[in-house]
């Protein structure tokens, strides 16, 4: 295994599914009559999507080398244009909108939402300013456009089209849930299948090599951020749903927890790595910590300290197993007349 | 004069002097000895966390996010002790320092032991902190604190006396920022300490061949912030005489701003603490000027995220012309040679 390859898995998957698995097992034990239901996983899969679609826009800015810290309030800032909108376009009567309006306003949504990735892709690309700091700036911009924008309140009553996406479901199957998995293989396709993913994956390794391979590195980074970006606008759309109200300052935490599923999911904050999969299975965990915790009805700020103490936790055992590999191949380099357990 | 305009402090000073030009011109009452006290007031809690994210930076280049949740967990921890067994605001200090410090140091163990970015073990020790405060507290604000804040935050120490009869005096707080930053200035300046900070932040392997122990100069810097955490927590109870468990935690981006708008890079070995005093001053007058103003208060982060990604834009600019006619004089050498 070459060092690449080991730094890419510095968790790899199989440690995370056999975390998944006692973190399950664990979570029926404490609830014997309550986790293991239909409804449970009905709402979990409802829950889900808006931490999940936040840790694969997080993902995505980090696999190209960056980080996007203004990922929640790019959220916020689409759900109240769209809501501005569509409040503008139905002349305040915006529960009433037809599907058209909906509609429109949601892809003027998604274009403010486009346009402030492609600032933050140009700060980074063009201007080269670090990209923690060029995505620190936009976020309080944002923050400050927002309560502006809103003057602080919540805006709420939207029509039943966008209610749907966040309460709707088929067969039993939470709409956001769908268009999760519907994301997720598009985001497989893009990062794994396309030229673009290649290039970013390569861009974030060592972007000077990427730029003597011929790879146009501002172009990948713009998209970078605008993807990226993107998931911001797919939260905001689950979100107005959900909770059928915008406002200013919704889910700010969870910048941090979803730079915390990153590392759990075993993506390098220096770029370059981080598989799809293993993502997907660290947001799941995170999940279920959130959701089976809640159902033992304790603090929801212990989740908060939870969270903290696994990622310490993980930090810890993560170097010690690192560290023990690498005595066991450094006493194979030593006695190499003894028969290799296996080729690694 | 060619020299001065090389530094990003000169142009940040300026800033700071035409911003006070202008918001004086509109409104006289903000140079007078009294506003100014005032924010200046105001601006030491940030202040004073400001030298410690300069450490962090300096010595890692990351940013450390925790040091909020500290000075959060050691307010709340420094009214209930001093509610339950009394004392003096000098043990309570002593005593913010060292839990302060205990808290930092954690931080700074494992990010030197497991070799673990220092944003993501920061941001697991604010979670940590944070939640574990929320836990034990359940959330209570405590509205009355010990006599002695009040007594501490009103302290006589250059009293003066305003045209209409008020008195108007220069705070503890204030004076506990200007220490804090003779303090950073001193260590960064003039102690082996402060200079090998520089190397481990410049090259850690450089440093560690010049036989610096990095373990020790980055506990120190860690427990340090930690240690400027408590002191801003007992200088935050001064000023809002209360204990409330989710004030400070959230404005950890401002501080980290302030910071790095004062010239602090995000590649470590370089910052200055005149930047960083000038960053957080910046700030306070954008503040303090929107409200003379009278605009409303949310305006302000749209200005600070304006100051923040202007400045950014301007001084990446530079560097990269800077780089830019570097790589240009190197095609020339080759050319002429």
């Amino acid at each position: 295994m070459s060092a690449t390859t080991a730094r890419r898995r510095r968790i790899p998957d199989a440690t995370l599914y056999v975390i998944l698995g006692c973190i399950v097992v664990l979570m029926v034990g404490l609830n014997p009559d309550r986790f293991p239901t239909l409804s449970n996983l009905q709402s979990m899969a409802s829950q889900l999507p808006i931490l999940a679609f936040l840790c694969l826009g997080m993902m995505v800015s980090m696999v190209g080398g960056g980080i996007n810290l203004a990922i929640v309030s790019t959220a916020n800032f689409t759900g109240i244009i769209t809501a501005l909108m569509l409040r503008l376009l139905t002349g305040g009567h915006s529960g009433d909108a037809t599907l058209g309006i909906a509609v429109a306003a949601m892809v003027v949504g998604v274009i403010a939402c486009l346009l402030i990735g492609a600032l933050m892709g140009w700060l980074v690309a063009w201007i080269e300013v670090p990209a923690i700091l060029a995505t620190l700036g936009v976020m309080m911009l944002l923050n400050g456009t927002n309560v502006v924008l809103t003057r602080g309140y919540t805006i709420s009553d939207f029509p039943d089209a966008l209610l749907a996406i966040g309460n709707g479901d088929i067969y039993g199957v939470p709409i956001a849930f769908v268009i999760l998995v519907v994301a997720i293989v598009g985001l497989h396709f893009v990062l794994n299948r396309m030229p673009f993913g290649f290039s970013l994956y390569m861009l974030g390794s060592n972007p000077i090599a990427a730029r003597y391979s011929n790879i146009n590195i501002r172009r990948v980074l713009l998209f970078d951020y605008m993807l990226s970006s993107l998931f911001s606008a797919l939260t905001a759309f689950v979100m107005m749903g959900q909770l059928n109200s915008v406002k200013a300052n919704y889910a700010q935490s969870y910048v941090l927890v979803s730079v915390l599923a990153c590392f759990l999911g075993g993506v390098d904050p220096f770029g370059g790595s981080g598989r799809l999969s293993s993502m997907v299975v660290a947001v799941v965990i995170l999940q279920v910590i959130s959701s089976g915790v809640n159902l033992l009805r304790v603090d929801p700020f212990f989740v908060t300290a939870m969270w903290g103490a696994i990622i310490l936790v993980l930090i810890a055992v993560n170097h010690f197993t690192s560290h023990w590999q690498e005595m066991r191949r450094l006493a194979k380099l030593r006695h190499p007349e003894k028969p290799a357990a296996s080729a690694s | 004069m060619k020299r001065l305009l090389k530094y990003n402090e000169f142009y940040l000073a300026v800033l700071v002097v035409v911003l006070c030009i202008c918001i004086t011109a509109a409104n006289p009452a903000f140079l007078t000895p009294e506003n100014i006290l005032s924010f200046l007031k105001t601006a030491s809690v940030n202040g004073i966390m400001a030298v410690g994210v300069l450490f962090v930076l300096i010595v890692g280049g990351q940013p450390d996010v925790s040091f909020t949740a500290i000075a959060q967990v050691v307010e709340y921890a420094v009214v209930l002790a001093t509610l339950r067994w009394g004392g003096n605001i000098a043990i309570a200090l002593v005593g913010a320092c060292i839990l302060g410090g205990l808290m930092g140091s954690l931080n700074g163990f494992v990010i030197h032991y497991f070799r673990v970015t220092t944003i993501i073990v920061t941001i697991a020790t604010l979670n940590l902190y944070f939640g574990l405060l929320y836990v034990f507290t359940g959330g209570n604000v405590i509205f009355v604190v010990p006599s002695m804040f009040k007594h501490f935050a009103t302290l006589p120490i250059f009293p003066m006396h305003g045209a209409n009869g008020s008195t108007y005096d220069f705070s503890a707080m204030t004076l506990m920022w200007f220490a804090a930053l003779l303090l950073g200035w001193f260590i960064l300046k003039r102690t082996y300490l402060g200079r090998s900070i520089f190397a481990v932040g410049g090259n850690e392997v450089a440093a560690q061949r010049l036989g610096i122990n990095t373990l020790w100069v980055r506990v120190f810097v860690f427990s340090f912030v930690g240690v400027l955490s408590g002191i801003a927590a007992i200088a935050h109870t001064s000023i809002v005489l209360s204990a409330i468990p989710n004030i400070i935690v959230g404005h950890e981006m401002e501080v980290i701003a302030a910071v790095v708008l004062g010239g602090a890079s995000l590649f470590g070995g370089k910052g200055t603490i005149i930047g960083t005093f000038l960053g957080v001053l910046l700030f306070a007058i954008l503040q303090n000027g929107l409200v003379l103003l009278n605009f409303s208060s949310y305006w302000y982060d749209v200005t600070v995220g304006l100051a923040i990604t202007i400045g950014m834009t301007v001084s990446s600019y530079q560097q990269l012309r800077v780089r830019r006619s570097r790589v240009n004089v190197k095609v020339e050498q080759v050319a002429v040679s």
